[in-house]
């Protein structure tokens, strides 16, 4: 699959990811490549672009395996972001969709 | 590569990057790998899946070097930002490093013209009072008072011009980052099948 395509449909992955709970880097890196084929590492840039716009927030967290773990919380922008990304994302799935299914006519 | 070696490469290539932005990075990939391993994973297997850290460390310094050109929008800033998204591409070679020089370029122009007329204003008030003692270089073929207010004049347009273009380069600036922003968002990393 084309990597640009991945590339803009990671940043509304994450965010969906966490407008359902906060959760910490290796959790999303995995719920991610679980499903979409990427280098796992290219969260990691992702999440700090996110945080530096505005989108997320971290905080620490104790674990009970050990060391604390960096949570990441959607802020108040990133839930419009959410929100609005995935509208955009619907209405765009459904326009291609319509061409796959051979809906449009010639005549 | 197994997790010690990875970090360390990793570390190598974010040379230049704020020690706070990089002890941070570190420290997300060891928690990374720490979790990993929890889950029973390699170390070998998660730095393969992570991906090279040359290219994860371009990304991340590209990143940081446009968020603090945002943040403080001077001409050094602006000029890391661009070297540090040269680094995503070659494309960025063409789509960033080109129109940069271009807009150098006008900057350098306007602020020539500005102390070309800057200085012709501030030479021909000096002409004008001078002139009296120096016939045989000075033949005014105007009253002088209006030759030392014209003069003037001028002076005061290319100084206005010249604060007028301190302004502009600062928009410009601005401008550039965001159009850097939008370039990286879209030319990242290697072209690679499969991965992003």
């Amino acid at each position: 699959m084309n990597i640009q395509f991945k590339k803009g449909v990671l940043g509304l992955c994450t965010l969906a990811l966490l407008a359902k709970k906060n959760r910490y880097g290796y959790e999303l890196v995995n719920e991610i490549s679980k499903r979409i084929a990427i280098s796992e590492g290219t969260i990691y840039p992702l999440l700090r672009r996110l945080k530096n716009d505005g989108y997320v927030t971290t905080y620490l967290e104790e674990s009970k395996e050990g060391a604390p773990r960096k949570y990441y919380q959607l802020t108040g922008d990133g839930r419009i972001m959410e929100k609005d990304l995935k509208k955009e994302w619907k209405t765009f799935v459904k326009g291609v969709n319509s061409f796959l299914k051979g809906g449009v006519g010639d005549e | 590569m197994n997790k010690k070696e990875f970090l360390v490469n990793l570390s190598k290539h974010l040379r230049g990057i704020p020690g706070e932005d990089k002890k941070d990075i570190i420290s997300d990939f060891e928690e990374h790998f720490d979790m990993g391993k929890r889950e029973g994973r390699t170390e070998e297997d998660l730095a393969k899946s992570l991906g090279d850290p040359k290219i994860l460390a371009n990304q991340l310094r590209a990143n940081i070097m446009v968020a603090q050109a945002e943040k403080e929008t001077t001409a050094i800033n602006i000029t890391r930002a661009v070297f540090a998204s040269l680094g995503l591409g070659f494309f960025n070679l063409i789509f960033i490093l080109g129109p940069f020089i271009g807009i150098l370029g006008i900057i350098a122009g306007l602020f020539a013209a500005a102390i070309g007329i800057s200085a012709g204003g501030i030479t021909g008030l000096l002409g004008t009072i001078f002139s009296p003692l120096f016939p045989e270089y000075f033949n005014l073929i105007v009253n002088p008072a209006a030759g030392i207010f014209a003069s003037i004049g001028v002076t005061c347009f290319g100084v206005l011009f010249f604060i007028g273009d301190i302004y502009l380069t600062r928009g410009f600036f601005r401008l550039f980052i965001r159009y850097i922003k939008f370039n990286a968002r879209i030319v990242t990393g290697r072209e690679r099948k499969d991965e992003v």
